[in-house]
């Protein structure tokens, strides 16, 4: 029997993140490198680590072996202690057969049995593909002050965007009276991050009447909010101020890579309050050449930089050839820009090479940001 | 039975580091921006697949317990086998440059009769190289020595590293302090046999306040003792000169790409440093930079450390600037090495000359 736990956390990383598909081939989009040396679900994980959550179920199904591979022991997040951890939980095969997660809200039931494991009073359900400093035990807190069933952290978004969201409408109070999937004429503009807390004892509940629903998609947005309203339970938002940003689309993730080059970034990698956490190795440090010039950048360890970079993230062990140029890009880690290559406004997937003196992407704002995919290469001798 | 196990020892006196040794050893001093010496050795321990390792400490430990902990990064947290800290003795009246001490090796005979290996490579933590140890196990396999000494060609005279004299037919007949450009420099890192060193400690035992190779000295004619030539980059830090001079090695990219090969890295602990952040007016040239750094000002020909920031209009030419410096608006900082958690006030200058560089204490309490 596991200690027992008040507070837990199940973390949705089976996506497959197609909208991201060149850099999601080989790789779940959780696992997808972010901000230099950080991969996409390095932010929920240091949320937890930072909010004192030391258990944490990952759900895995798509691509899971670098996503496993890199949460390790959880070591990496302080969460490899001896009651609790990091626990990836893919789909498996049981007396009555072995089916894949059909539904968010299907990956969470077939894994009750875990959540029993830790008897939890509290459960948080996160998504894997956000970018955003959240203290969840915060969210606790309102949501024991409301006596919540359930809460769902919502953020305030502009009502012209509001239609593309699933929107809450609450009462002053935070009670959630109605739950509308992209409404068409929205009456409130509080948009549900995805991020909720249910006291155990609903959430056990409401799946397992889920589960036996044949005409359910076993989602938490469309099935079991609607549900739990219609049968009245109490449900509460938690009105969350930061930065919050999804990195689902090559757009937003690049968007979203360039916000941290402001010189004061909304998201701020320095806070040393909160650190964000990453299972990292022993790269050298960056080294810049005689000829090299770097500004308005960031970059990990094991950067080789000879020409020149403006304003662009750059991942461990990227390499900028002599005289190449790289301008609003994002390199992901092992890219490299041969010598005299020019890249702008792109995304260079992990390992890409653009060849020598070949130009990828364009200064043009109306055309989209180029993405050159994982282990794909650009120009002379390249297949792309 | 393991092929080999390690020994680091860290218990021996650099009086020629100078200030970078006030308040820490020789083996946790901070090297290459991201490192500090003893990664060299622990590093290539693990990559010769040597999974037990004993470090005799040195008295002022704190720094370096600090650095390696439980030996993780170095795949040393292990149950079978693992990283074991051997205290080190006092001084006391051992001569001066002793990296050997054969009372350390005895005092800690329980960790060594623990043990199960062939052979014992053991190695001080001042040297700055990626060393294939099982290339150098594999010759002293073969030829059958009883003991197989590291060496380099010097490159330059250096009263703190030894030379080998050998005879005409290679055999070694002494090892003398210093050494002279082109000598036979000892890299104070050797293969002996497990039971031979058990066999060594236990002749000398009346005499162990000696050096392993002071009390050797009598006997090399008796002895099979023979050389490995370390081809490569390999440079042995004992003073705060050639600390500075072969550091700036590091900015020749064939230099760091052959000690920072990725096939055999050298790790070190692990902090959760963010990216380095470069300012829109900075100016880097040649210069080697970690994460967690945030540059606006100009960095040329140096090395910084984590957590350094350089502030606006600031310069740093030619200087070691090491982690958590604080280098403020328009301060010039100049042919020195500036130890950790200094701030140089903005507008303040700090110079030294490429012969004589100047050294800024470490400021910070501890560590």
């Amino acid at each position: 029997m596991a200690k027992k736990k008040e507070f837990i956390a199940m973390l949705l990383a089976g996506g497959q993140g197609s909208r991201l598909g060149a850099l999601t081939k080989s790789v779940a989009k959780p696992a997808v490198s972010f901000g230099g040396k950080y991969r996409i679900i390095d932010f929920p994980l240091s949320n937890c680590a930072n909010s004192h959550i030391d258990t944490v179920g990952v759900l895995t199904q798509y691509r899971p072996l670098r996503l496993n591979a890199y949460l390790g022991t959880g070591h990496a997040w302080d969460m490899n202690g001896r009651d609790g951890g990091v626990f990836i939980l893919p789909p498996y095969a049981t007396e009555s057969g072995a089916e894949w997660y059909k539904g968010t809200a299907d990956a969470i039931y077939q894994n009750l049995d875990f959540i029993d494991l830790y008897d939890p009073e509290y459960v948080i359900i996160l998504s894997a593909d956000q970018i955003y400093r959240m203290d969840y035990q915060d969210m606790l807190a309102t949501h024991k002050k409301h006596n919540a069933d359930l809460s769902v952290a919502v953020m305030q978004v502009p009502w012209e965007d509001a239609s593309r969201f699933g929107i809450m409408t609450a009462k002053e109070t935070g009670e959630i009276v109605k739950f509308t999937e992209k409404p068409k004429n929205p009456d409130s503009n509080l948009a549900s991050m995805g991020i909720y807390i249910f006291t155990k004892s609903v959430l056990k509940k409401a799946l397992m009447e889920d589960a036996a629903d044949q005409n359910s998609e076993h989602d938490f947005g469309n099935n079991i909010i609607p549900k739990l309203l219609a049968e009245g339970k109490r449900l509460f938002t938690y009105e969350f101020a930061g930065y919050w940003k999804d990195v689902g689309t090559f757009g937003s993730y690049h968007q979203t890579s360039m916000e941290l080059l402001d010189e004061n970034p909304e998201f701020d990698l320095y806070d040393q309050e909160n650190p964000i956490l990453s299972n990292t190795n022993s790269q050298p440090p960056q080294y810049i050449g005689a000829n090299g010039c770097i500004r308005q950048s960031i970059a990990a360890n094991g950067t080789r930089i000879f020409g020149t970079v403006e304003h662009s993230v750059l991942g461990a062990d990227a390499f900028v050839g002599e005289g190449a140029y790289v301008k609003d890009s994002v390199i992901l880690p092992g890219a490299r820009v041969e010598a005299g290559a020019k890249v702008v406004r792109a995304i260079l997937g992990d390992g890409a090479i653009v060849k020598e003196n070949s130009v990828f992407g364009s200064e043009d704002e109306s055309v989209a940001i180029a993405v050159l995919g994982n282990e794909a290469v650009y120009g002379v001798g390249g297949n792309e | 039975m393991d092929r080999a196990i390690g020994i680091i020892t860290t218990n021996y006196e650099t009086p020629d580091l100078k200030e970078l040794i006030n308040g820490r050893t020789a083996a946790s001093v901070p090297y290459g921006g991201r490192y500090r010496m003893i990664d060299f050795s622990l590093s290539n321990m693990e990559n010769a697949d040597i999974t037990t390792v004993g470090i005799i400490t040195p008295y002022k430990y704190r720094s370096l317990i600090d650095h390696f902990g439980a030996g993780s990064e170095w795949n040393l947290d292990r149950k079978i086998g693992g990283l074991f800290v051997l205290p080190g003795s006092v001084f006391g009246i051992s001569t001066k440059g002793s990296r050997f001490l054969l009372r350390d090796f005895r005092r800690n005979m329980v960790f060594l009769s623990r043990a199960s290996a062939k052979y014992v490579v053991v190695t001080t933590a001042n040297i700055v190289a990626n060393l294939d140890y099982n290339k150098m196990i594999d010759q002293h396999e073969q030829s059958g020595a009883d003991i197989t000494l590291a060496y380099v060609d010097g490159v330059r005279d250096d009263n703190d590293i030894s030379t080998i004299v050998t005879d005409e037919s290679g055999k070694v007949k002494d090892i003398l302090r210093g050494v002279k450009k082109g000598d036979k420099a000892f890299v104070d890192s050797f293969v002996i046999s497990y039971e031979l060193l058990l066999k060594v400690l236990d002749w000398y035992a009346a005499i162990d306040y000696l050096d392993l190779f002071e009390a050797l000295a009598a006997d090399f004619d008796k002895m099979d003792i023979r050389l490995f030539k370390v081809e490569g980059y390999l440079r042995s830090i004992y003073s705060a000169g050639n600390y500075f001079r072969n550091s700036m090695d590091l900015l020749r990219p064939e230099v760091s790409d052959e000690l920072f090969r990725r096939d055999r890295p050298i790790a070190t602990k692990i902090t959760d440093a963010p990216p380095t952040k470069y300012g829109a007016e900075c100016v880097v040239k040649n210069s080697l930079i970690p994460a967690g750094c945030i540059i606006e000002g100009t960095v040329e020909n140096s090395i910084l450390f984590r957590g350094v920031t350089v502030g606006k209009g600031a310069v740093v030419r030619n200087a070691i600037v090491m982690q958590s410096c604080k280098i403020g608006d328009g301060a010039v900082v100049e042919n020195a090495i500036i130890d950790r958690s200094n701030k140089i006030e903005a507008g303040s200058v700090l110079k030294g000359t490429p012969e004589n560089i100047l050294i800024k204490e470490k400021n910070e309490l501890g560590n």
